[in-house]
């Protein structure tokens, strides 16, 4: 979410009954703004937040040129330091989605993380994993498979870069109930003419990207308009935590995330 | 084309001109961008006049960037119909009926308080009465109030409508204490969850019923174990039937086979259901989906719903009369399974400061004889004077404790014992046979949260203070880690509350596992007739058949020679 739109948008937040308290919003206009300004960032994002038992990570992310490739995600536990997070690694990607305990609140903290899948004398069964680098990992992950924003919001330029859309003027109503009218943040997964094959009115700046309607299984996704229909809600069963608003016909919509980071691996069984 | 071309009088007028001429190269030019196009009609030129113009008078910023997308808007809004046409149709706002409920529920509230004003009015002399009857609602809007204060509570539009909702839940239905316990999400629609205590004679009348139903239900209780007695008998008919086919088809003597195996397994006996107004039923919750629609109320549950709800996970659909597909099978439909779960979010975080509730009502004698009767009634504490923050948030949270009656694994809040009924009638027969049931004991009511079990290694609960910047203002949150979404708040005063908002999920480390059928049961009892062995090979037959030889015959009785191969013969068959 916007971080300079925080007071607005804090009325469309539903997540699990979380509701942003003024103070956080206050420390977050300051010390987010400060952070925008010291890295020349042109979007500056609150992300969400990932509990821990003795502290809670507090992830906000910084857009400089390119909306999908530069993106810059940072983490704080008390709002005066914020700290950026390292890039994930595949093999840390994968641990964070089987590690079992909590998040400490500590990025120094080691955890061991148990492969039930290997046999028992295999050397890569336990394996150690710092919690930073697990926070870089569960968080890359959960953009890639939650973060989204609704058809149009950003668009790619001629020379390839994808921008933030000054133009966006919001998805009409009848567009916000399909889930077609919402793409993944995440450079696309599938073939590049998936998209544009099927939709007629496609655009070539905008169905860059993946939609989630093709994410398996169906009804993975949960999709609802609420306050009288001027509000989509979007919410992930993989990600319980997750939620994303748009208001119908404006320029506003907000990611948030506020969970404890652990992927859903239910799913299946809930619906 | 060329029609136009000539009608035109600045064409004509370029065809007389015949010097190059700047005017006519514009005019030429002007004409090549109005050419329409074959398929759509449309002019490039009055497609650059429309766009031109919606730059002009929109002004948005940057055009240049996103020019192409801007066309692209400019063309569709052309082909857009045109509704004026439809002999002026009027379109309702989508919001009509959601509005329309809304409208009804405010009115009848109105006309409620309006009723009592002047009710008041008249006798104020006989309030004391008219309280008592006056059903309680907890303040939901105070409430919320400090659960936003905390991080957590509903958007103010949905808490005002809250509110007068639970008034209508009042007014429609004979309920006399409301509470809001929470909102749980479906993937259609979320129900809001109140939780009343219906009043005496509501309850007394539910009671009533409840025990004339019981009464078949015990006859059924006793029809159960009939059932396996008929069983058998089925199979013995079966049984026969074969018996009857076999010497037709073969003429060999049947083999002696062993007795056909018979189910051991019995079902368990029947676990009562708690009447209403006690244990699990102890609350009445009614649900509704959008704020204005008529409250319904869910049913009591079994302790059967309570224990298969625990084997399985699944999100609620918004719809009360959606299947339950689960193994073992669920009794019941959505509503049910939506009781069972807000019954076992109810009586794991319903949490409050120690001393906010007591027994009874401050009178010492009568909290004997509730606690004789096994169902402990509470109430609010007089004499509660509250705990500081720093007590309240203290990661130990000895300072907090449950009042929701704990469900032993039995389904039930007070342990029933199979085997009452026996001891009753033989106990000197059955005392050394049966095993002892060991009683289900739980957590006793106001045990400390500080006992509640971890959740990977970590405590259940979190506490936190809402502000570190303003002490005074400061509360004590607690959030579930059990069930995320349920919190509740205290602050150094008299005020606690607990919510949940949430998917009516539990977490389970590490994942949900669904139950595994049970092993079958063996058949047969192991014997030779029924053991698998390998087929004697020719060399094993051979070596049995020259083992076996009988001693070579006396030569002097040729009679009996002819009889060897014969018996052979049979032996290889």
């Amino acid at each position: 979410m916007n971080v300079h739109k925080l007071w607005e948008y804090r009325e469309y937040v539903k997540v699990n009954g979380i509701m942003l308290t003024n103070e956080l919003i206050s420390l977050l206009q300051t010390s987010l703004t400060m952070l925008q300004v010291e890295n020349h960032f042109t979007h500056m994002q609150y992300w969400g937040q990932i509990y821990g038992v003795d502290r809670d990570y507090h992830i906000a992310v910084g857009i400089n040129r390119d909306a999908i490739n530069e993106r810059k995600y940072f983490y704080t536990t008390d709002f005066k330091f914020w700290g950026l997070l390292p890039k994930a690694k595949k093999k840390y990607k994968f641990l964070s989605l089987i590690a079992n305990t909590p998040f400490r609140g500590d990025i120094s903290e080691k955890i061991k993380v148990l492969d039930e899948a290997l046999d028992q004398g295999d050397p890569e069964r336990c394996k150690n994993m710092k919690e930073e680098k697990r926070l870089a990992a569960t968080i890359s992950n959960i953009c890639e498979e939650a973060e989204v924003c609704a058809r149009g919001q950003l668009v790619k330029q001629p020379d390839g870069v994808v921008v933030v859309s000054p133009n966006f003027y919001g998805l009409t109503g009848p567009e916000a109930k399909l889930l077609k009218s919402y793409l993944h943040i995440r450079p696309a997964q599938h073939k590049w003419n998936t998209n544009i094959l099927t939709r007629a009115d496609y655009n070539l700046s905008m169905d860059f990207l993946d939609s989630i309607d093709m994410d398996i299984p169906n009804g993975c996704w949960n999709l609802t308009l609420e306050n009288v229909g001027t509000v989509a809600y979007l919410k992930s069963l993989y990600w319980p935590g997750m939620m994303y608003f748009h208001k119908v016909r404006t320029p506003d919509a907000g990611f948030l995330y506020v969970g404890n980071g652990r992927k859903n691996l239910d799913v299946p069984f809930l619906i | 084309m060329s029609k136009t071309f000539l009608l035109e009088p600045e064409i004509i007028a370029a065809t007389e001109n015949v010097m190059p001429d700047l005017n006519s190269d514009l005019i030429k030019a002007k004409n090549f961008l109005k050419q329409q196009s074959a398929a759509t009609g449309d002019s490039l030129y009055d497609h650059l006049v429309d766009m031109v113009q919606k730059i002009l008078t929109h002004k948005p910023p940057d055009v240049v960037d996103n020019f192409e997308q801007f066309s692209w808007e400019v063309k569709e809004e052309k082909l857009r119909p045109n509704f004026d046409l439809l002999n002026d149709v009027y379109l309702t706002p989508p919001q009509l009926e959601l509005m329309r409920t809304m409208d009804d529920m405010f009115k009848l509230v109105a006309s409620k308080s309006q009723k009592m004003e002047e009710v008041g009015e008249e006798e104020q002399e006989l309030d004391l009465e008219e309280e008592s009857t006056k059903p309680r609602i907890s303040d939901v809007i105070d409430h919320n109030y400090y659960f936003r204060q905390c991080g957590y509570g509903l958007p103010e539009s949905e808490c005002y409508a809250l509110y007068i909702a639970l008034n209508m839940l009042t007014i429609k239905e004979p309920v006399a204490t409301v509470r809001f316990f929470g909102k749980i999400f479906g993937t259609n629609a979320d129900y809001y969850v109140a939780e009343t205590d219906l009043t005496i004679e509501e309850l007394d009348r539910r009671i009533r019923e409840f025990d004339m139903k019981d009464m078949p239900g015990e006859g059924e209780g006793e029809g159960q174990p009939e059932e396996p007695d008929n069983e058998p008998e089925e199979r013995k008919e079966i049984l026969g039937e074969g018996e009857e086919r076999e010497p037709k088809t073969k003429e060999l003597v049947p083999p002696k086979l062993p007795p056909l195996p018979v189910s051991t397994w019995t079902p368990e006996p029947p676990i009562p259901v708690e009447r209403p107004g006690q244990g699990v039923n102890k609350k009445v919750y009614w649900v509704c989906t959008s704020l204005g629609s008529p409250w319904v109320c869910l049913p009591d549950i079994t302790p059967q719903h309570v224990r298969v709800a625990r084997l399985t996970v699944r999100v609620m659909t918004g719809d009360l009369d959606a299947e339950i597909q689960s193994f073992p099978p669920f009794e019941g439909t959505e509503r049910h399974y939506l009781r069972a779960q807000i019954a076992r979010i109810a009586a794991a975080t319903s949490i409050s400061p120690q001393g906010f509730f007591t027994f009874g009502s401050g009178e010492e004698e009568e909290d004997i004889d509730m606690e004789e009767a096994g169902d402990m009634n509470f109430n609010l504490n007089p004499f509660y004077q509250g705990h500081t923050i720093k007590d309240l948030v203290d990661p130990s949270l000895g300072y907090w404790v449950h009042h929701g009656r704990h469900i032993l694994p039995q389904g039930r809040t007070i342990w029933w014992n199979p085997r009452a009924d026996m001891m009753d009638e033989g106990e000197e027969e059955e005392e050394e046979n049966l095993p002892l049931v060991e009683p289900e004991t739980g957590p006793a009511l106001f045990s400390a949260v500080a006992g509640d079990a971890t959740v990977a290694g970590a405590p259940a609960w979190s506490a936190h203070v809402s502000t570190t910047l303003t002490s005074s203002r400061a509360l004590a949150l607690l959030r579930s880690k059990l069930w995320p979404g349920a919190v509740a708040y205290a602050n150094d005063g008299k005020r606690s509350e607990c919510m949940y908002v949430g998917w009516g999920l539990k977490t389970q480390m590490p994942n949900f596992s669904p139950l595994q059928l049970p092993r079958p049961q063996t058949e047969y009892i192991i014997g030779p007739e029924v053991m698998e062995m390998a087929d004697p090979t020719f060399a094993d037959e051979e070596a049995y058949r020259i083992a076996h030889l009988p001693p070579p015959p006396p030569q002097e009785m040729p009679g009996e020679g002819e009889g060897f191969p014969e018996e052979e013969e049979e032996e290889e068959d």
